[in-house]
């Protein structure tokens, strides 16, 4: 202890760990780069600290991330916002190294650190540094720089701004593709803080030049733009320029560009207006749903209700409907299954005659699909479409698809239906689910898959919540209880399961009665790993029941278990009995 | 096996001889890849089958009318037209076979597909004989044909639409157009190869895009594909001088995409196995371009997981940079010590592998300057539980330019792989290990005795300093800790970030 009189040097301390040759230490020692700075103060932060981690930008990919993220939230340590500026520069120099995790990370931290900056600071510092990045040589500084724009331009002047636009358009012409599509990508966020005349004069030309690309993968993040650029535009901006673009890309001969179209054009149809979304825009999703290529009538498939959700019921009856036909017969199943998950949502939409009518049959063909997934999505999003037509019409074919998949040989595809129990319980009610439904969730207690009975255990207790401790009562406690005569000792774990889950729903009186005495039961079974799980089991029944029950009949039984021969049998009850104590002496 | 596919085409000269005659040799020598069994197969058939068709199309297209001079009728066959005509119907011929049909149902359109087939085999034929004449007319005709008949856009790869859904990863997709796919590719082939092609001409249709969307071919998943493709753009880098600076640039960028933003293209391997042999062709000294490439594409390639797939010819491409410049060597090992895998063990043997060819091409100065990282590195490969890992370590002590390299600088090596040594001895779980450890211990011993037993005992001193060192360390920080407590951030200066204005309606 002779060092605590030494002067401390907390720079020297922060060197010392970053020469070692052990990274996971150079890595603690920047992640407690706040520590340091706050040992330092301030000032020493902004003369010593900062400098010297702007020099020291040298080291694994790993230990730069961290220290890009450490410095985004520095602000405070440096002095607060007026000195922020001081960490612009390690930043601008992380936003040029080559690994692209640490650049992204540079440039947030970065636009983290501007949004705080006060404007003056902004001029002066940020848009030097910006003005660097995008002139850089290595073309990744230039890729970084396009992530900046949105935080600087706001606060330029006038001249700076015209610069800064103009700026913007030569790396959307950038000579390497990357920086082109790092120009795409920013776009948005970018024209989001322009002004509306130079939107259009000079944000367009730049989204055209880039929808024009001969590069693939920089059209394609074009696209990505459209929807956020339309919704900048006035809509007969919107329509002349955005409109025409999105059209031919929703034909462009390669299907990722297809794909994006199909994933965002709804968002557009706002954009343009209702005239337009009939003449243009929903033809063009038509073709989409009707692609030859599988992965963009998934995309679109998946957005059907979204779509129809902007247009009167009429149309989407006319145009969208005939291709959902078409659709829940797909030849692929990913496209079936994407459209069950979503199409329950268009019942409210259509509304009841409609839905009657024409989306009925759907459901029930798609609820009778070869491929689990689809029936599963039907049956997940089940109470959108009570709220329309009422359960009765689904329910008759309801049955067989869930009986099915109860006993699908997979069991994620059992243990997905499970998890829907409880809705279909509400959505179909108490008698509907005593004929049909009871005895398939007493089965799953006894399934082969542990994921599945433990599943069924949480069942049952939601099940309870549900119809409540009565009715209960009769129809799960004593089918539960019985199973705890299985001969297999992995089943009587479940019911252990069960009982210390349905305990707290069932309330204090109904678990004396009832759970307690299997429990204590229990505590004579052969198997150890019973018996431990009953100590568990009673521990988390001593806050439910009454103290009288714990001293007479919980406390007895634990006791003998703390004296098993078995080492993990003690251990449990003698925490149990702890635990006991505990609340015990809490309580008086 | 390109050599067997190419002997069947006429050789000739090129004008920058120190570019091909080494450049395919080379091209050879790294690519003994599994695709590559296909592309002599494909050499093979086409030959086998080319003779069969003659004599068919001669019966299905017996000589009749002779249409007139301009517009040739496309299936006439070309020894039924007289030779000024020929070049028309060659012309002819390239138009029918730009429109494409719809492989994907082998059932539909049959008939057309067996004419275009038939018409492909005999543009082949015609090229091969060496009759046509290539004037603009006809190569624009030809890149025309290729254009629409192999640039597009590749199915998604992944969601097999069986029920199973799993495995089936890794077998290659075979596209179903490949046969007609072939016939094109060979004939884009023999008409850059062509003797008297006059890459003046051939230069304004085989232009940037064209090669652009080329390269974007590299992209499929089809290796046979991809071979063809490998033999096309080495042949297109050979004859058009002027576009070489463009093809490499255009290569960078896909290296660059590869390995900053996507990790997923299928042709690395066979792009690498191309600059393998454009490499070995640079002039000495070395353009600074190049060596940009070395260092910013190269290296940085060895980072992917996927590295396994063309690892062979990266390395290479590596060896022949070094080959041509020996001070290289540093920045590629610093490059390998950066990208070190840490969990990959598979990856690690090839990392070692490369370490050691390239230590091979080392000479002592340049060692010298590098021997402490790479010997730290080479510490903890020692160590690794992974005993292949391990084991490829140990017997870097095999190679006999490393091992002089080492016993010169044992004053250095000793004490860095000293400790690894004696924590083998006593930890490592692998007999075999443990066996080469002793090896290399003795070897040590026998080369300087005195030099161990000073590491041995500094190894026992570090021991127990580290643990000295390690409480200093917890104090020094618990220190920092209290001081740092004792600093509140000044909260009232921390504005809440500015949202970025809205933009104002301008009227």
């Amino acid at each position: 202890m002779a060092m605590i009189d030494e002067p401390l040097y907390p720079i020297a301390v922060l060197i010392d760990e970053l020469k070692n040759e052990d990274i996971q230490l150079r890595l603690n020692s920047i992640r407690k780069l706040s520590t340091i700075a706050r040992a330092l103060g301030e000032e020493r932060t902004r003369k010593e600290l900062i400098p010297f981690l702007s020099e020291n930008n040298d080291d694994d990919d790993e230990v730069l991330l961290a220290m890009a993220e450490e410095l985004g939230v520095f602000i405070p340590y440096v002095g607060g916002v007026e000195y922020g500026n001081v960490l612009l520069p390690p930043l601008e120099t992380l936003c040029i190294v080559e690994e692209t995790c640490v650049r992204d990370k540079a440039v947030e931290s970065l636009c983290r650190v501007g949004a705080q900056m006060r404007e003056q600071d902004l001029v002066e510092f940020f848009i030097p540094m910006l003005k660097r990045l995008a002139a850089g040589e290595w073309f990744t500084a230039r890729v970084s720089s396009c992530g900046l724009f949105h935080i600087a331009y706001p606060s330029a002047p006038e001249a700076l701004k015209t610069e800064l636009r103009t700026i913007y358009g030569q790396l959307c012409q950038d000579d390497m593709p990357m920086v082109r599509r790092s120009a795409a990508t920013n776009l948005g966020k970018f024209a989001a803080t322009i002004e509306a005349p130079h939107l259009k004069v000079d944000i367009m030309p730049m989204f055209n030049d880039l929808t024009q690309d001969d590069q693939d993968s920089v059209r394609l993040l074009a696209v990505e733009g459209c929807a956020a650029l339309g919704k900048l535009l006035e809509p007969q901006d919107c329509v002349a320029h955005i409109l025409p673009v999105i059209v031919s890309f929703s034909q462009d001969k390669s299907w990722r560009v297809r794909y994006m179209v199909a994933n965002q054009l709804y968002e557009l149809c706002e954009a343009v207006g209702p005239e337009p979304t009939r003449s243009d825009l929903v033809p063009a999703y038509v073709r989409l749903l009707r692609d030859n290529e599988a992965e963009v009538r998934i995309a679109a498939a998946g957005k059907v209700t979204k779509f129809c959700r902007i247009l009167n019921s009429e149309l989407a009856i006319q145009n969208i409907l005939p291709c959902v036909k078409e659709l829940s017969t797909d030849s692929s199943q990913h496209v079936r299954s994407a459209l069950a998950s979503v199409i329950m949502g268009m019942a409210p939409i259509l509304g009841k005659d409609a839905t009657i009518e024409q989306l009925l049959p759907i459901f029930l063909s798609l609820l009778k699909d070869e491929f689990p997934d689809v029936r599963l999505n039907i049956i997940s999003k089940l109470d959108q479409v009570n709220q329309v037509i009422g359960i009765d019409l689904l329910s008759q074919s309801l049955l067989p698809a869930i009986v099915e998949l109860a006993e699908d040989r997979h069991w994620r595809v059992r243990l997905a239906i499970i998890e829907y129990i409880p809705l279909l319980a509400s959505q179909l009610g108490v008698g509907f689910f005593d004929d049909k439904l009871g005895a398939l969730c007493m089965q799953w207690l006894k399934d082969k898959v542990y994921s599945i009975r433990d599943a069924a255990a949480n069942n049952v207790k939601r099940l309870a919540e549900e119809f409540g401790p009565e009715w209960a009562l009769q129809h799960i406690v004593p089918q539960v209880l019985d199973m705890i005569n299985n001969p297999h000792y992995l089943y009587r774990m479940t019911i252990l399961q069960a009982i210390s889950l349905l305990a707290p729903v069932m309330g204090a009186e109904i678990t004396c009665s009832n759970l307690l005495p299997v429990v204590i039961n229990a505590s004579k079974d052969r198997v150890p790993n019973i018996k431990f799980n009953v100590a568990k089991v009673l521990q988390s029944l001593i806050p439910i029941v009454d103290q009288s029950v714990v001293e007479k009949t919980i406390r007895p039984c634990l006791v003998e278990l703390s004296e098993d021969p078995d080492v993990d049998v003690r251990f449990f009850a003698t925490q149990a009995l702890q635990s006991s104590d505990q609340l015990t002496m809490m309580s008086s | 096996m390109i050599k067997q596919f190419l002997s069947k085409l006429p050789r000739k000269s090129q004008k920058s001889d120190s570019f091909d005659s080494d450049g395919f040799d080379s091209g050879n020598r790294t690519s003994n890849s599994g695709n590559g069994v296909q592309c002599t197969n494909i050499g093979n058939s086409i030959t086998s089958r080319l003779s069969v068709v003659k004599r068919v199309s001669s019966a299905v297209f017996p000589a009749n009318i002779m249409a007139g001079v301009e517009a040739v009728e496309p299936n006439l066959s070309f020894k039924d037209v007289s030779n000024p005509q020929k070049q028309s119907l060659f012309i002819s011929k390239l138009n029918l076979c730009c429109e494409v049909s719809d492989f994907s149902e082998p059932d539909k359109a049959t008939s057309e597909k067996d004419i275009r087939r038939q018409t492909l085999i005999e543009l082949v034929d015609f090229v091969s004989s060496g009759s046509a004449k290539f004037n603009e007319p006809a190569v624009a005709a030809l890149c025309k044909m290729c254009a629409i008949n192999l640039f597009r856009v590749f199915p998604p790869r992944y969601r097999s639409n069986t029920s199973s859904g799993e495995a089936e990863d890794d077998e290659p997709m075979f596209d179903p157009a490949w046969s007609n796919l072939q016939l094109v590719y060979d004939l884009l082939l023999r008409f850059i190869d062509y003797n008297s092609l006059d890459a003046k001409v051939a230069k304004k249709h085989v232009d940037h895009s064209f090669i652009l969307r080329l390269l974007d071919l590299f992209e499929s998943d089809d290796p046979r594909e991809r071979d063809c493709l490998k033999t096309i753009l080495h042949r297109i880098y050979g004859k058009f001088m002027v576009h070489r600076p463009f093809v490499r640039k255009a290569v960078s960028n896909i290296i660059y995409r590869f390995v900053l933003e996507t990790e997923r293209h299928n042709g690395i391997a066979e792009l690498l196995e191309i600059f393998g042999s454009i490499i070995s062709g640079f002039a000495i000294p070395l353009k600074e371009e190049h060596k940009t490439f070395l260092w910013r594409a190269l290296i940085p390639l060895h980072k992917p997981k996927s590295v396994g797939v063309y690892h062979q010819q990266l390395t290479y491409c590596v060896v022949q940079f070094i080959d041509k410049d020996q001070k290289l060597a540093n920045s590629v090992i610093k490059g390998l010590l950066k990208y070190w895998p840490i969990t990959n063990s598979q990856k690690e043997l090839m990392f070692i592998s490369e370490l050691e060819e390239i230590l091979e091409m080392t000479n002592m100065v340049e060692f010298q300057k590098i021997m402490v990282p790479v010997f730290r590195r080479i510490a903890c490969c020692l160590n690794s539980s992974h005993y292949q890992v391990a084991e490829r370590a140990h017997l870097l002590w095999n190679n006999e330019h490393i091992l002089n390299l080492v016993t010169h600088n044992r004053h250095v090596i000793f004490p860095l792989i000293f400790p690894s040594l004696e924590w083998n001895s006593r930890n490592h779980w692998n007999q075999a290990v443990l066996n080469l450890t002793h090896n290399i211990r003795k070897m040590f011993s026998e080369m300087d005795e005195e030099l161990l037993l000073a590491c041995q005992r500094k190894l026992e001193e570090e021991n127990s300093q580290s643990i000295e060192a390690a409480e200093k360390r917890k104090l020094a920080w618990e220190r920092l800790e209290t001081t740092a407590a004792a600093f509140k951030p000044p909260a009232t200066n921390v504005i809440p970030p500015v949202q970025p204005a809205a933009p104002q309606v301008a009227c």
